[in-house]
Parts: C-alpha cells; structure tokens; sequence
C-alpha cells in the first residue's frame, strides 16, 4: 500500500497548486540558465556571422568590442597584400539609438563593405544585403520596421532593404548594418562646426578613413597563428584568432554576468529547497495526529518516512514538470536571448531531486519525534 | 485461557520532588473472551497501563505477558514493540482516528497488509469484518463522508484485522451518542465471544459497566477488582 499516493490523491488540488507554485519558482531558475546560455550565444554568435579567422585591431588593445580600436582604413590594404590571407576586409561598430516604431531602440550599427569578400549579414530573413555605398540599411526584427521602411539617422535618411533574425551583438543587443562609407561618417564624421573649430585649431585629421577593425580570411593551408604573428610583428598592430576573439568577448561580457545569474540562481534555489521544505514540514504538521496513531498501532517508521520522501520527491518531480511548462511558455517573452537546453533541465532536475531529499529532512525529523502515547487521550 | 496477565508492576513519571509514582505492585489478569472495564478517575494512570500493556510506554520493573508469550520482565524482552503491537493488539480510541486519506477498506487492510498478508485475502477478511459491523457497503468511502457511529465501527473492524488476541480501547463510546454508544459496547460484547479477544476498555460511563464481564479499578497505585452489578456507582 503506497500511502504518499493514498494522501496526494486525496489532497490532489492543493497538492498541484502548491506543485505550480513551486514550480514557477524553478521555472525561472530555468530562465535565468537560459538567460546566461542566451548571453554566450549572443556573445559569439557577431563573430561567427562574420566568418573571419582573424581579427587586426589597434595594437595592445583587446578590440574592437572589449576595448576601444582605430586602425586607418588602408590597413586593410597591406594586410590584404600579406602572405596567407585570402580576403581582409575592415568593419565599424559603433552605438546607436535607432528611431524605431516602438521608440526609439538602442542597436549597434556594423558598418561593411557592401563590395568586399567578406558579408557579415547571415540572418537575412526577408529583403536583400546592402547593393549600394550609401543610405541603406538592414535591420534586426526587433526593431520593429519592415522593409521599405525609412529611418532618419543624424545628417541622413536610411531605407530599410532588409531583415535579420537573432542577429546580436555580443551584449545581446540587436544589430543594423550599413555601409563602411555611411557608418565611417556616422562614427567619424563630425558636424561643420566642430571641422571649423578643428581646422581653427590647426587640426587637419580626415577620421573618416578609420575603421575599428580589420577582419582576415586565411587561405586554406596557411597556418592562422603564423599569419597573425607575422601581421603584428609587421605592422605593429594586435591579432586575434578567432577563438581569441571569442574568449576576449566570453570573458570580459560573460564573466561577470555568469556570477550574477549564478548567484541568483543559487538563491533562488536555496529559496525553491526552504519553500519545499516548509511544505512538507506543514504538510506532516497537518498529518502529525495520524502519524502518532500510525506509530501506535504498529505501522513501522519506516512506512511513514517513505510516505514523507516520496511525497517530497513527488512535489519536486512535479514542481520541475511545471517549471518546464512553464519556462518554455514565457521563454520567447523575454526581450533578450533565452536559450533552454536540455541539458540544464536535466542539471535542474538532479538539482530538484537533491533539494527534495533535504527538503524532506525536516518532515522526516518531524515523524521520528513524533510520541506514539500522543496518539490516544486520558 | 489468559490474554494478559501483568504482576507486580511498578511506574512512575519525573524525579525529585516532582515525582509521581503512578503504580506500585500493580497485579491483574485478563482472560480471553472478556470485556473488562477499566475505570479511575482522570489522572489515575489508566492511559499510562493501557499504554503499558501496548508495549508503548516502558514500566519501572514488574512482568507483563500478553498471551502466552512474555513481554516485560524488568525489561522489554521483544525486539520490536510496533511489530508485536500490528501483530497481536488492536487499538481503538475515543475518537475513530481513521486515516483520512484512506477509504475505509484501506484502513481496515493497511495492518494485514504492512504484516505480510497477500492484498486480495487482507482485502477479504476486511469486507467481512465491515459485513460483521454492517458497513460493507461504505468500503470504498473516505471516513469524512461517513457518520461517526460508522466511523467508530471502522476503527473497530480496523483493531480486528490482524486477528488481535487482545483489544485496547480507551474510552471508545466518548464521542458517540447514547444509542450508539450502547450498540458499540454491545458489540464490543459480542467480539469477545465470536472472537474469543479479550477487551480492556477505559471508561468513565458506569452505565457501561453492567455490559462487562469484570471491572478493574486503580486505587491506591493499585488494581482492584470492583464487582459488576446493575447500580454500581464509579467515582
């Protein structure tokens, strides 16, 4: 006779919603697995649209994303010229607040070669790529704007050409792409007064030939770290591979995030084990008069304990069900990437299990205290 | 034939000067098929020997046997009290005291069951007892959804499925009216000679009392035999 089945059958409603509860609670432990799992997609998921083995950034910097970088745009020409590199190709990156029909939007504007060899857009999911220098731009979903769409942005009007999906920068905002020419202007370029106020100063600077970084392909059989060594140690500039690359960008977005959602996470936790406990130590409070008959007429200990841990599995079993439900039906809800696997579900549940068992300690505690002579009046 | 027979029993609760000693020298038999009563006014000790003779509560020193086996001789001489409790003692209590989350036939075989016996006879015997106290027909009912007079013949089917030599039953009639309490005394009554159990009831009803083969008293930290006689007065 399974009695945990007996008395959850028999509390079925209040059983579930306290399941539900619960199981919110674990939901957003989920959410938040998600979020940290959706921030390191996000943080790599720039660098694998561009496709470059390597990326040349101002020397002893850890740019173009982690730190600030400026190489002059012709770099770009003598890196080309270089032996073992296929294509080199410069990209801006520079901060925006987009106007967008849900307000305005802060993106981060790529600027490209709409010429070159190396097409940073792969997410395209309606409309085309950049077909000309100037005064077109393609936007992330999220923005809000469709195609054909014409956005005013400082001195210029831009018309919406296409459409990406999920594509991000490595802080999960979204990203818009334009022209190297346009996005050097909007970078660079500064307004007439401050050129006359420059000039004035004897300053004859031109920043519009800047870019932030150089992207390379290698050619096949080329050795990536040779070809990166013998472009610093030419033209004194620093190189990353692209797994450097990506670890720069893991460690100086994700780092620090991934402490924070972890330390939500564990609260939360710890928060979901004290809940589940006060359950079912309330729950065993409520049985406590039949407990103490159950011990009186002979049922042994450990019947009565298998009917606490098996109740406090259940819950944690179904509180973990219920997180699932509940994590996938609001996921997509959120404004950023929120990636759920299925292998945190499966360290949640080892985590819930666990939680469960320790949970159980107390209502356990409870039934081994509980005086049989109690039981009966006199 | 004796069920219980306890000699020379001594307790006592707390030390010092707080120390109250509840029985000394206690002696009495039960034999098999009696009803006997167990009457003392509140504080006497009747729960603390019901308790004692249920191998719940340990006694200072003194013998106990329950049936032929000795259980007490200045220590425990049983291993494991609750086993010895499912196996041959039956519990019945002022209030039913079913578990609420059992129908009622799973409270009657839930005993049977844990003591080894096979679901289908457990569930057999039990039927016939709920036949015998004329409840069969709420077997799948919870005890919420049942009155208490067929409440309190659950709890009674429930003393009796593991074949008990012996019932202890404290005050069972105190939370029933007075046509029920008669019918559950009376067959309380009934039991000892269909079943050949001997019953130790604690009551403070002496209208009960005529119903009972014999009457034991606690006086002086003692057992006394009272005779049974239709204008007997309880204190």
């Amino acid at each position: 006779m399974n009695l945990a089945y007996k008395d959850i059958r028999y509390s079925l409603g209040k059983f579930l919603v306290t399941a539900m509860g619960v199981g919110m609670l674990l939901g957003i432990v989920l959410i938040m697995m998600g979020v940290y799992k959706g921030m390191l997609i996000d943080a790599k998921a720039m660098i694998e649209d561009v496709g470059a083995d390597l990326w040349v950034v101002q020397e002893k910097t850890l740019g173009p994303i982690a730190e600030s970088s400026r190489l002059f745009e012709d770099t770009r020409d003598v890196v080309a010229a270089m032996e073992g590199v296929a294509a080199a190709e410069p990209l801006t990156f520079q901060s925006l607040q987009l106007p967008t029909p849900k307000g305005p939007m802060r993106v981060m504007a790529v600027g490209y070669d709409p010429f070159g060899k190396i097409d940073p857009i792969k997410r395209l999911v309606e409309g085309r790529v950049l077909l000309h220098d100037h005064y077109e731009i393609v936007v992330s979903d999220k923005t809000g704007l469709h195609v054909g769409d014409v956005v005013p942005i400082l001195r210029h009007r831009y018309k919406v050409v296409g459409i990406t999906h999920l594509s991000v920068s490595s802080g999960g905002v979204p990203l818009v792409f334009v022209s190297l020419k346009d996005a050097q202007e909007l970078q660079f370029s500064y307004s007439n007064n401050r050129i006359r106020s420059d000039r004035a100063r004897g300053v004859e600077e031109n920043p519009a030939h800047f870019v932030n970084t150089i992207v390379v392909k290698v050619k096949p059989g080329y050795d990536k770290e040779r070809v990166a060594k013998d472009i610093e140690k030419n033209l004194h500039k620093s190189v990353y591979t692209k797994e450097q690359e990506e670890n720069i960008l893991s460690i100086n977005f994700i780092k620090m995030a991934s402490k924070q959602i972890g330390m939500f996470t564990t609260i939360l936790i710890i928060v979901s084990t004290i809940i589940i406990a006060l359950i079912i130590y309330t729950m065993t409070l409520e049985k406590i008069k039949e407990i103490t008959i159950m011990k009186l007429i002979g049922i042994p200990d450990s019947k009565i304990v298998g009917m606490i841990g098996q109740e406090t599995l259940t819950l944690g079993i179904l509180a973990f069900i219920f997180a699932n439900i509940f994590a996938h039906l609001i996921y997509d809800k959120f404004p950023k990437r929120v990636v759920l696997e299925a292998d945190d579900a499966k360290k949640l549940f080892a985590i819930v299990i666990i939680a469960s068992l320790l949970a159980s300690l107390a209502g356990i505690r409870k039934v081994l205290q509980a005086d049989p002579t109690e039981a009966i009046g006199g | 034939m004796q069920a219980i027979q306890v000699h020379n029993l001594y307790k006592h609760f707390g030390k010092g000067d707080n120390i109250v000693r509840v029985f000394e020298g206690a002696s009495f038999t039960v034999q098999k098929g009696e009803l006997v009563a167990l009457v003392a006014p509140s504080g006497a000790g009747k729960t603390t020997l019901l308790m004692m003779l249920g191998c719940v509560i340990e006694p200072d020193s003194g013998q106990i046997w329950l049936g032929e086996e000795k259980v007490y001789d200045n220590h425990w001489l049983i291993k494991d009290p609750r086993a010895l409790r499912r196996k041959k003692i039956g519990f019945i209590f002022q209030a039913h005291y079913l578990i609420p989350f059992l129908t009622i036939l799973e409270n009657v075989t839930m005993l049977p069951i844990i003591n080894g016996v096979p679901k289908k006879e457990a569930s057999k015997r039990a039927m016939e007892l709920l036949e015998y106290f004329e409840i069969a027909d709420k077997a799948n009912e919870m005890p919420a959804h049942l009155s208490g007079g067929q409440n309190q013949r659950a709890a009674i089917a429930r003393a009796l499925a593991n074949d008990p030599q012996i019932i202890l039953a404290d005050e069972p009639t105190a939370a029933l009216d007075r046509k029920r309490t008669i019918d559950v005394v009376k067959m309380l009554k009934k039991l000892t000679t269909d079943k050949n159990v001997a019953i130790v009831m604690v009551t403070h009803d002496e209208s009960l009392l005529p119903f009972c083969d014999r009457v034991l008293s606690i006086e002086n930290k003692k057992i006394i035999e009272k005779p049974v006689t239709p204008d007997m007065h309880i204190i």
